[in-house]
């Protein structure tokens, strides 16, 4: 406690006390320097702007995951008005993107370790990537994703 | 005349559940039960079912597209195929429903989990009332599908 009240002394002295930013939680460790010395705040890993650290890039992600999702809704009345090769590969991409983001909650959920979570992850991306290359394929060189569905529906 | 240092703070939640499971997985100790015991809602049942058919219709959508890769003959023989079975119109339509189904209600859903996203619905009669209007939309829009 002696320490926050010396902490709190500081700020009314015109020194603009670094410490506490939001990205770093550090707590002051009190050090016997017994020499005359200006009072000054070391630090590590003190950060002054917040934007890049790990929570700010997983809600940006969740944000994308949200958004997609909107994107995905749109384009199912949308690929039965204008069925076609842009279709075909919009919803390849839209499909297995957010197949693989969802998949990712369900990793992140249930696997714990991190020899386990790498390795999830690692299979997981490989299966998303094999998917979009079949659904390329399947565009291409056959019917496309559109049709496919127009056909099957038909039987 | 005392100055300040300041280090990091000592663990990250994720490392003291780490330690958690650790600990408890090395003493054996049994799980309590949870699952098993806890009394089912709609709300929770409607989220697993959420869960359960986006696994299925990514799974569905993942076999498509390694049967287009690997295996032999395009779409239109798969097709022949299944028409040289000679299924009755009820099989197809009931078969319709089954693919169908996880489709609308997984959209539906997904649908009242945007709203949750943007702040909307959070009352319990709400997400009753909504869950229920994703049940009822989800059968009848894949019992359309089915017919059609």
């Amino acid at each position: 406690m002696a320490a926050l009240h010396r902490f709190g002394s500081l700020c009314g002295r015109g020194v603009k006390p670094i410490l506490l930013s939001k990205s770093a939680l550090i707590r002051p460790l009190l050090s016997t320097n017994r020499t005359q010395q200006p009072p000054f705040l070391l630090g590590s890993q003190i950060r002054m702007s917040p934007v890049h650290n790990a929570s700010s890039s997983a809600s940006f992600h969740w944000t994308l995951e949200r958004s997609l999702s909107l994107a995905l809704l749109g384009m199912i009345p949308a690929a039965y008005v204008y069925p076609g090769a842009v279709m075909d590969y919009s919803l390849a991409a839209a499909l297995t993107l957010h197949g693989h983001w969802g998949l990712g909650q369900v990793v992140i959920d249930y696997v714990h370790g991190d020899a386990k979570v790498k390795a999830a992850k690692a299979a997981l991306f490989v299966l998303s990537a094999t998917t979009f290359a079949g659904l390329c394929y399947f565009n291409y060189h056959d019917v496309g994703i559109c049709r496919a569905v127009a056909m099957l529906w038909s039987l | 005349m005392v100055s300040y240092s300041a280090v990091p703070m000592g663990t990250s939640a994720k490392d003291e559940m780490q330690k958690f499971w650790d600990k408890n997985t090395q003493l054996k100790r049994p799980l309590s039960p949870h699952i098993t015991i806890y009394g089912w809602s709609v709300p929770m049942l409607m989220s697993i079912s959420h869960r359960g058919t986006g696994i299925a219709l990514s799974s569905g959508i993942s076999l498509f597209a390694l049967s287009a890769l690997f295996l032999p003959g395009d779409f239109s023989s798969h097709l022949d195929l299944i028409r040289s079975l000679s299924l009755g119109p009820v099989l197809l339509s009931a078969a319709k429903f089954t693919l169908a189904f996880p489709f609308t209600y997984h959209s539906y859903n997904g649908v009242r989990h945007l709203m949750w996203d943007a702040g909307k619905g959070f009352g319990i009669a709400d997400v009753y009332r909504s869950g229920y209007t994703v049940l009822a939309m989800s059968f009848l829009t894949a019992a359309v599908l089915a017919v059609l």
